[in-house]
């Protein structure tokens, strides 16, 4: 099974976000960019399709800072290919790139294309079903397992409640993962910066594509609404939990 | 500027889902603002779902039984019928497992803007939406202009009540389109049974990242005994095999409301929250005051969870 | 002495016999070459030399176990004299007329060493049998989960001893008697033979064929035995006499801190025995299983399934298994496999206690850290140890937190610590992860920064551009992502202008000292806050107005005393604040890890831990009776103690206290 895993970076959420002047946008200086962790999960589930009954995986990534170091891991991962796409806008949402995704792929991807089922920056919907839709291919989102069949695959899709469904999907086929069958693997730096010498990454310039056709007109924090009464130690806790009648 | 709305109503095990009330409450306000109609789409419904949605204007209805169990590929083709049909404004849909399948697929099928983990939707001549994005952490307001648009809308973003009504809702009945039949629904495989029921709790200490290692699972679970609780968990808990799916809180888990829930380490992904809402009173325990569980909790306390476990358990035996 | 027949029987014996032993001997040779490279042939005499005069004084024995080291010492000064005695009793065989009995003064003087000496052997080798075989001291079995050779299970060690034990006694044992028979034989004693001499008087009444007899009888079990025994010795855990001080002399000269660099960049652990460096294949031939590394080590201490005693004994019967083989070229077993499993690789805390302790100059230690960076190179590390790794690799810190945040310890401070990054200072405090971003250890860093600010000190630190030193991170095996941080680190140094550099940190203090040479040489120099704190006070920069009073014991940190030395530094400083310091038993060489050096901070305990190396601890200390304080001069010291004080159920009892909090009281700062 030849397999794709499209790979994005969202900010790091450990960081604390600020709104930048425009008012519409993070500052970037507060921002850190790592891979979406549901994509390191799509690539996990991948490379295990792909020790289980045979294949290959491509990675894809738009172009940045530091996604060499991260298509390099994922090569040290046990990935065959990696793609980088030259000149398309980080910041141009999902619906862009979708499509400058399925245009690097030459609208194919193989049998099967794995993606993270969500990133914390979703403002346009979600890539799996976008790309899907885009290459006419069948999509399942929150997927936390794939079993490889004869054309097809079966997956199990989580819904509410830790109920699971399980579906049987046509190839080609596109899924957004939730979380592989097992924590994704570690790649050793060491193998990392061997891959780097010895591997190359292909590039491909981006398509133009069409971007999410409406605007940010403002980002901010949460309001708190009344927000939390802050406590003040474990003193007060009690108090609460007290008043509250539970203990 | 005028418009109807169109709500997609989600069912699973033979009941709509809260979800579907939200969105419908949701939907009859916009449409009340954009003076239009508000339309559930019923897909693989039966006639005592369609009862229950009196606060709609009309119930349209695609197929039935053959089509009780979610298939995200005749839904999206009925859904999208019935766009074609009612040319609705705004399509309001879940952002939840259903809804993500159908949402994003439906904004390329036709061509509409998506906006997605809406919390808010104000209508009018422009349709503005927020989404709550980055983990919980910033709240993003966008302008989609006067364009017919689908908005995917996260769980609890508006009160069920306002969309049940009784009456008889008026039903339409839209021919399934077919499909080719590339996805097909196997079985439901329902989660082993836990020891314990963590929505039959009254107290439930949750924990999240902030607990660091397996081991520390054990402090927290002191707590909980010492409090006559369960423990609970965040989706990565869970997902590093820490706890069983069973003590799973939030949108790919169970909704919990118990009288208080007491979150450890919790950061208050958008996720989460949608499974612990509903608690009476929230303490959120976190070394992040920036932490978004903060701004749902009714207490906070912004210390290291290992000390406050410790310090709490010790409280309480000595009570 | 001998008659012609027995001549010829016994050269034939001695010629069969080292045939057969010398082909043990050239395959241990070939297999010990089959390790990798390293570097041990600098100055040979002079690290014989340094050897001889270190066994002679028995000293490397002497850092432990002080009774049975008592006993050793009468074997060996005992063994050694027989060499001697030997040779004589060659002569006496072979010379006919040749005898120092009725000598003159050197002959009377052999005669008396020779005496007393056996006796010495003898008392010696009792006493171990008693202590083997009746004693059974728990020292000497393993935890039920650590993995064993099944010769070993099968009690291979026990027989091994009670071979060895019996081959002495019969040796020296019979050469005795059979003095003691010459002497009733010649019917007269001699006072230079003491012993010998008593126990003549109990052959008076034999007959002088039956004594003659009885003398060729002695001569043969005493020699005849040593030469018969020479081919068992490669098999023998006796082999430590010959292997030991070779494996002595050609030990590691290098810093105790510092790791053999990577050879071969593409295996850079050891999957098999001859992957590892050759000097720890000899190791297993040396080892004479006394598990004194066993007892010293945290990880056996708490229950869980490492011992570095059974991985240098699985190596050695495993290399003796497959002798023939492994010397003609065959490829040699896992490591994991044969020698050790691994739930114990991960549970090594790299505390060097068994290095230190070992005897013989072995570094179990050393074989655990090549595993892991095999392990690691396979991307098999555990998961909560990945997860950290990748945080170390993306933000630089264990905790998953932003870099941006690991100078916010100093925001509640009324003062801005400079930031050495934009301005020159004249000490650069290299803060380290733990005091960064552990709330508990923040607020140390604050007191220190306190400290330095009131006694005028002018510093700095790199904030964000501070990266974890990568000491623990090199330990898990992970060479690439030490690398990464080192390199990043140095850099942010290089661009930096100061003086003199610290640390509040003794792994960071261990890394930048012993392993960033290839990255700069100025890191060399860095100090331990220790240090510093103690120049403050004597100087006089730091005034401590107040004698605190109370009494305190302290805990040396792996990475700055065993490793480092700094013994003396914290000590002084505690006691310069007026508090009285008590010892524990196990203190400075000997010290006793808290459980959290070599990435163990950063993995979950082994379910078969039965009792925290921290709890141990502490219960050591509370041993020591009304002391109030438990001091450490570690951030990760601090967190470890103050949780092991709760887990064990102490909180009341013990305060756990950094040395620089004592400072600051002392310094009356608010």
């Amino acid at each position: 099974m030849d397999m794709t895993v499209l790979l994005k970076r969202v900010p790091d959420l450990v960081e604390d976000l600020e709104v930048d002047d425009s008012g519409k946008a993070l500052d970037e200086d507060s921002v850190s960019l790592k891979l979406n962790e549901f994509d390191d999960h799509a690539l996990e589930e991948a490379l295990l399709l792909k020790e289980g009954g045979g294949g290959t995986v491509t990675v894809i990534a738009l172009d940045g800072e530091d996604v060499d170091k991260m298509l390099y891991t994922a090569l040290a991962k046990g990935a065959d290919r990696a793609l980088k796409v030259m000149g398309g806008d980080p910041d141009g949402g999902n619906q862009a790139l979708a499509g400058i995704f399925v245009a690097a792929l030459d609208g194919h991807g193989g049998d099967l294309i794995l993606t993270g089922v969500q990133a914390a920056d979703d403002r346009d919907g979600q890539l799996a079903p976008r790309v899907g839709a885009l290459l006419g291919r069948p999509c399942i989102e929150v997927v936390t397992e794939v079993n490889p069949g004869d054309g097809k695959v079966t997956v199990h899709k989580e819904l509410a409640g830790g109920v699971v469904a399980e579906y049987e999907v046509d190839l080609p086929a596109v899924l957004g993962i939730q979380a592989a069958r097992q924590t994704p693997r570690y790649a050793p730096v060491s193998r990392v910066r061997q891959i780097q010498e010895s591997a190359t990454i292909d590039t491909v310039t981006s398509a133009a594509t069409e971007g999410a056709g409406f605007t940010v007109v403002a980002m901010t924090p949460p309001e708190t609404g009344e927000g939390a009464q802050m406590l003040d130690g474990v003193d007060e806790l009690v108090k609460v939990l007290d008043a509250k009648g539970v203990i | 500027m005028a418009g109807d709305v169109l709500v997609l109503a989600e069912h699973f095990g033979g009941s709509l889902g809260d979800i579907t009330f939200e969105l419908l409450g949701m939907g009859k306000t916009l449409a009340g603002e954009f003076g239009g109609t508000c339309t559930v789409a019923l897909i693989g419904g039966s006639d005592a779902m369609a009862e229950e949605l009196g606060g709609a204007d009309l119930v349209l209805r695609l197929g039935g039984e053959e089509l009780a169990d979610f298939n995200p590929e005749p839904y999206g083709e009925a859904l999208l019928a019935a766009i074609e049909a009612k040319a609705p404004r705004v399509v309001l849909i879940g952002y939840t497992s259903m809804g993500m399948d159908l949402a994003s697929t439906l904004a390329v099928k036709t061509g509409r803007n998506l906006a997605s983990s809406c919390i808010r939707v104000e209508g009018g001549e422009r349709i503005t939406t927020t989404s709550q994005l980055y983990g919980g952490k910033m709240d993003v307001r966008s302008d989609l202009g006067t364009a017919p648009c689908i908005l995917s809308v996260l769980a609890g973003s508006a009160p069920a009540d306002a969309g049940r009504h009784d009456g008889a809702p008026t039903v339409e009945n839209l021919d399934l389109p077919a499909t080719a039949g590339r996805v097909r629904f196997k079985r439901f495989i329902e989660p082993e049974a836990g020891d314990v029921d963590i929505t039959a709790q009254d107290i439930l200490v949750a924990i999240g990242r902030g607990i660091g290692s397996k081991d520390d699972i054990e402090v927290a679970e002191e707590l909980a005994e010492a409090l006559d609780a369960a423990v609970a968990a965040t989706r990565p808990i869970v997902d590093a095999g820490w706890l069983p799916k069973t003590r799973q809180v939030g949108k790919s888990g169970l909704k919990v409301k118990p009288k208080v829930y007491l979150a450890l380490g919790v950061s208050g992904a958008p996720e989460h929250l949608e499974g612990m809402k509903g608690a009476a009173t929230i303490i959120a325990v976190n070394t992040d005051k920036n932490a978004p569980i903060f701004n749902v909790a009714h207490y906070g306390l912004v210390e290291d969870l290992f000390e406050v476990c410790e310090e709490l358990t010790e409280a309480l035996e000595d009570r | 002495m001998l008659s012609s027949a027995e001549r010829v029987a016994f050269i034939l014996l001695v010629l069969v016999c080292s045939a057969l032993a010398f082909k043990g001997f050239a395959r241990m040779v070939k297999i010990v070459r089959r390790g990798r490279a390293a570097q041990r042939s600098d100055n040979l005499i002079c690290r014989f030399a340094e050897a001889f005069i270190d066994i002679a004084l028995q000293r490397p024995i002497f850092k432990a176990r002080p009774v049975a080291s008592f006993f050793h010492a009468l074997i060996f000064f005992g063994f050694s004299f027989y060499v001697l005695v030997n040779v004589n009793d060659l002569l006496e065989a072979f010379v006919d007329g040749w005898s120092t009995i009725g000598g003159g003064p050197i002959a009377s003087l052999f005669n008396l060493a020779s005496d007393l000496l056996s006796m010495a052997v003898l008392v010696g080798m009792v006493f171990f049998l008693i202590r083997r075989f009746v004693v059974k001291p728990k020292v000497l079995t393993f935890n039920p989960s650590v993995k064993l050779h099944p010769a070993v299970a099968a009690g291979g060690l026990r027989k091994d001893s009670l071979i060895v034990g019996i081959f002495i006694l019969m040796h020296v044992g019979s050469r005795w008697l059979g003095t003691a028979l010459h002497l009733a034989e010649n019917g007269h004693s001699d006072p230079w033979l003491p012993t010998a001499s008593a126990a003549s008087h109990l052959f008076a009444g034999l007959s002088p064929a039956a004594l003659d007899t009885g003398v060729h009888v002695c001569w043969w079990l005493a020699m005849g035995l040593i030469v018969l025994f020479l081919p068992y010795f490669p098999r023998s855990k006796h082999l430590h006499l010959m292997v030991a001080p070779v494996n002595l002399a050609l030990d590691r000269r290098s810093p105790r801190g510092l790791m053999d660099a990577v050879s071969d960049v593409a295996s850079p652990g050891a999957k098999t025995l001859t992957d590892l460096p050759w000097p720890q294949l000899l190791d297993s031939y040396a080892c004479i299983m006394c598990n004194r590394c066993q007892e010293a080590c945290p990880a056996h201490t708490s229950g869980t399934p490492l011992s570095p005693a059974a991985l240098e004994i699985n190596k050695r019967y495993t290399l003796t298994d497959h002798a023939a083989e492994l010397a003609s070229g065959a490829s040699a077993p896992n490591l994991l496999d044969a020698a050790t499993s691994v739930d114990a690789v991960w549970s090594c805390t790299t505390c060097y206690a068994c290095v230190r302790v070992c005897p013989v100059g072995n570094e179990p230690m050393m074989d655990l850290l090549n595993i892991r960076r095999d392990l690691m190179m396979d991307g098999a590390a555990p998961d909560e140890l990945a997860e950290v790794l990748r945080s170390l690799d993306e933000k630089g810190n264990s905790f998953g937190d932003s870099p941006r945040k690991r100078a916010r310890w100093s925001k509640p401070l009324d003062f801005k610590i400079k930031n050495a990054n934009k301005e020159p200072c004249e000490f650069l405090w290299y803060v380290g992860d733990f005091a960064s971003y552990n709330p508990d250890c923040q607020e140390v860093s604050r007191t220190v920064a306190r400290i330095l600010t009131a006694a005028g000190i002018d510093f700095g630190i790199l904030y964000e551009k501070e990266r974890s030193a990568g000491n623990d991170v090199r330990r898990t095996g992970e060479e690439g992502l030490f690398e990464s941080l080192a390199e990043q680190n140095a850099a942010a140094l290089e661009a930096c202008e100061f003086e003199r550099i610290f640390t509040t940190d003794p792994h960071t203090f261990n890394a930048l000292k012993n392993e960033y040479g290839p990255y700069g040489e100025r890191y060399q120099s860095i100090e331990h806050y220790s240090t510093l704190l103690l120049e403050l006070l004597e100087n006089g920069s730091l005034k401590v107005g107040k004698r605190l009073g109370g009494r305190a014991t302290y805990h040396d940190p792996c990475y700055l005393g065993r490793y480092n030395g700094g013994f003396d530094a914290p000590r002084r400083v505690i006691e310069a604040c007026g508090v009285e310091l008590l010892e524990m038993p196990r203190n400075r060489e000997n010290s006793f890890c808290c459980g959290a050096g070599g990435g163990r901070i950063w993995m979950k305990d082994h379910d078969d831990m039965t009792e925290r190396p921290s709890e141990n601890r502490i219960r050591e200390a509370l041993e020591l009776g009304a002391i109030d304080s438990f001091v450490v001069a570690c951030p990760k010291d601090l967190t470890m103690y103050r949780d092991a004080v709760k887990t064990s159920g102490n909180e009341g009892k013990i305060v756990v206290k950094d040395i620089a909090d004592f400072v600051a009281e002392a310094m009356e700062l608010g």
